[in-house]
């Protein structure tokens, strides 16, 4: 399944929402809390960051390969590598965290890989979920 | 998400019911505003109904930790779901805040 978003910006409810009712996705409710919260995170980052001067168009797709479940975002806002950031410390006291930044490191966190690649001005993004 | 706040003197006990996500994380910053302002404020959150959370929610709970530690205050979460509890594992965010 492959959904065509445009525009996107205020969107980002309305694409989770679509990317969640797939009939790829799998029933078991903590995977698929964990599967939302890295779709939600991912989803978020492109449509906040992606086009700083106006708005523009996303893919989002689903498929199964197996017992994979693999979800592609793509973009063609300007490149940005989310997987090059340094993960947060979270071993730091609560006056030393910084606010924010957790969103990727979650994605990292709960699925089984994530994936970033730019290809033909377009921003990649990939992150697979092993569901059975 | 809705957010109900009883204050007695100091004390605040608040009930969190549903979702904290993207699309009501400004939301709920305003309706927790009045714990961010307190002087020395005692805040007990029941989470028993707070379904979900992404690192916009996090990102609230870091901040009003900040506020509260900063005013010599207490915070503590209570009565979260397991799935939840994972997010805060995960994030190192059950360390700097005090769940029970």
């Amino acid at each position: 399944m492959i959904i065509r978003f445009n525009p996107i910006a205020g969107k980002c409810g309305e694409i989770i929402e679509k990317l969640m009712s797939s009939p790829d996705m799998p029933k078991d409710d903590s995977l698929l809390f964990k599967i939302r919260l890295s779709i939600e995170e991912a989803v978020e980052n492109i449509v906040r960051y992606a086009y700083e001067n106006g708005d523009g168009w996303m893919e989002a797709g689903t498929m199964l390969n197996g017992a994979n479940l693999i979800i592609t975002l793509r973009d063609a806002g300007k490149p940005f590598n989310p997987l090059a950031k340094e993960d947060p410390d979270i071993t730091l006291s609560a006056e030393e965290r910084k606010i924010g930044g957790l969103g990727i490191f979650l994605c990292k966190k709960l699925m089984d890989s994530v994936r970033y690649e730019y290809k033909d001005g377009c921003n990649i993004f990939t992150m697979t979920k092993v569901i059975s | 998400m809705d957010v109900k706040i009883t204050q007695t003197e100091n004390k605040y006990d608040v009930v969190l019911n549903g979702r904290l996500d993207t699309t009501n994380a400004d939301q709920f910053l305003k309706d927790i505003n009045p714990l961010m302002e307190a002087a020395n404020p005692d805040i007990e959150v029941d989470c028993t109904n707070m379904e979900y959370t992404s690192s916009q929610g996090l990102r609230m709970f870091l901040m009003l930790q900040k506020s509260v530690g900063s005013k010599g205050g207490k915070l503590v979460l209570k009565n979260m779901k397991a799935q939840v509890k994972e997010v805060f594992d995960i994030t190192g965010f059950s360390s700097i805040i005090n769940i029970i």
